[in-house]
């Protein structure tokens, strides 16, 4: 059981940050950070700069994504802005737009 | 599932708002306003109005609290600001400051028509003192007794307060300002440093 969900129909305008897992099923306009991994739903749309131990992305994403680990972007999953993370993974049927920066 | 959490080592800066159930554990500095149960647990911090269906607080909320359905304050909560709901419960060990009401949304609006059944019902307080009289006749006052208690009656008249009313605000004495030496504030200021 994740730490944070933020379910579907749930509204947060504001920044979010965490030091747990976090799991985002609704919307989110602002900024999340946590030293955990965060996982975007699909049925979740964020607007936010979001900064993360590792991040999973199955939604929308508008927004500079920063991982310490790893940034994985899945088959339905949009991602429209920069990735910075050292590892990479984008799965076919994913939408992406921005740059990757994997620190070499 | 609409079960939201905001966990524990989780703060949100920020208005929450949605449909569903929420639980929160952690911190959240804003608003928080949802269609279905709120959960604040013992660890739960919020600063901002609070509102939902069912509410159930444990931890600290800063803020008004509005339930469509009820509210209850569990032992170990504590809540500065105003409680409203239809069902409203505190369990012992629950700290409130605050107005509390057991009312719903449509009574918010409703506080006219309570005033003016005040309004008729003061005319009922006045028809007292007429009880009150009957036992001072042995001192014979009769005559000014009577008129003592209308006088209370006119006081809270419009006629009659201005006449009371001006010469109240004419009794306070002028305000006494303690001259300050030269200088004092500054010390004083040194002092709070």
């Amino acid at each position: 059981m994740a730490g944070t969900v933020i379910g579907e129909g749930l509204n947060i305008e504001g920044d979010v940050s965490s030091e747990e897992e976090v799991v985002v099923q609704g919307n989110l306009r602002g900024k999340l950070t946590t030293t955990d991994a965060v996982s975007v739903g699909s049925s979740a749309v964020i607007e936010a700069d979001v900064s993360a131990q590792s991040l999973t992305i199955a939604g929308q994403v508008t927004g500079d994504v920063t991982a310490a680990e790893r940034v994985d972007l899945q088959a339905g999953g949009r991602l429209i802005g920069d990735v910075k993370a050292s590892r990479l993974t984008i799965a076919d049927g994913a939408s992406f737009k921005g740059n990757v920066d994997m620190d070499v | 599932m609409n079960g939201s959490v905001i966990g524990r080592g989780t703060v949100v800066r920020g208005n929450v708002r949605g449909s569903g159930s929420l639980e929160i554990l952690g911190r959240v500095e804003g608003d928080v306003s949802v269609t279905g149960e709120l959960v604040l647990g013992e660890e739960s911090a919020v600063r901002g109005s609070v509102t939902g269906s069912h509410i159930t607080v444990s931890g600290a909320v800063q803020g008004d609290v509005r339930g469509s359905e009820a509210v209850l304050l569990e032992r170990g909560a504590r809540v500065v600001g105003d409680l409203t709901a239809p069902r409203i419960g505190v369990a012992t060990g629950a700290l409130v400051k605050g107005l509390v009401r057991t009312d719903g949304e449509p009574a918010l609006g409703a506080p006219r028509r309570p005033a003016t059944a005040m309004g008729a019902r003061s005319p009922a307080f006045p028809a007292r003192p007429p009880a009150a009289p009957p036992a001072p006749p042995p001192t014979k006052s009769e005559p000014r007794e009577p008129e003592g208690a209308p006088e209370e009656e006119l006081e809270s008249e419009p006629p009659a307060p201005p006449k009371d009313a001006k010469p109240a605000r004419e009794a306070p004495p002028p305000p006494v300002v303690p001259a300050l030496a030269k200088g004092a504030k500054a010390k004083k200021k040194k002092r709070e440093d």
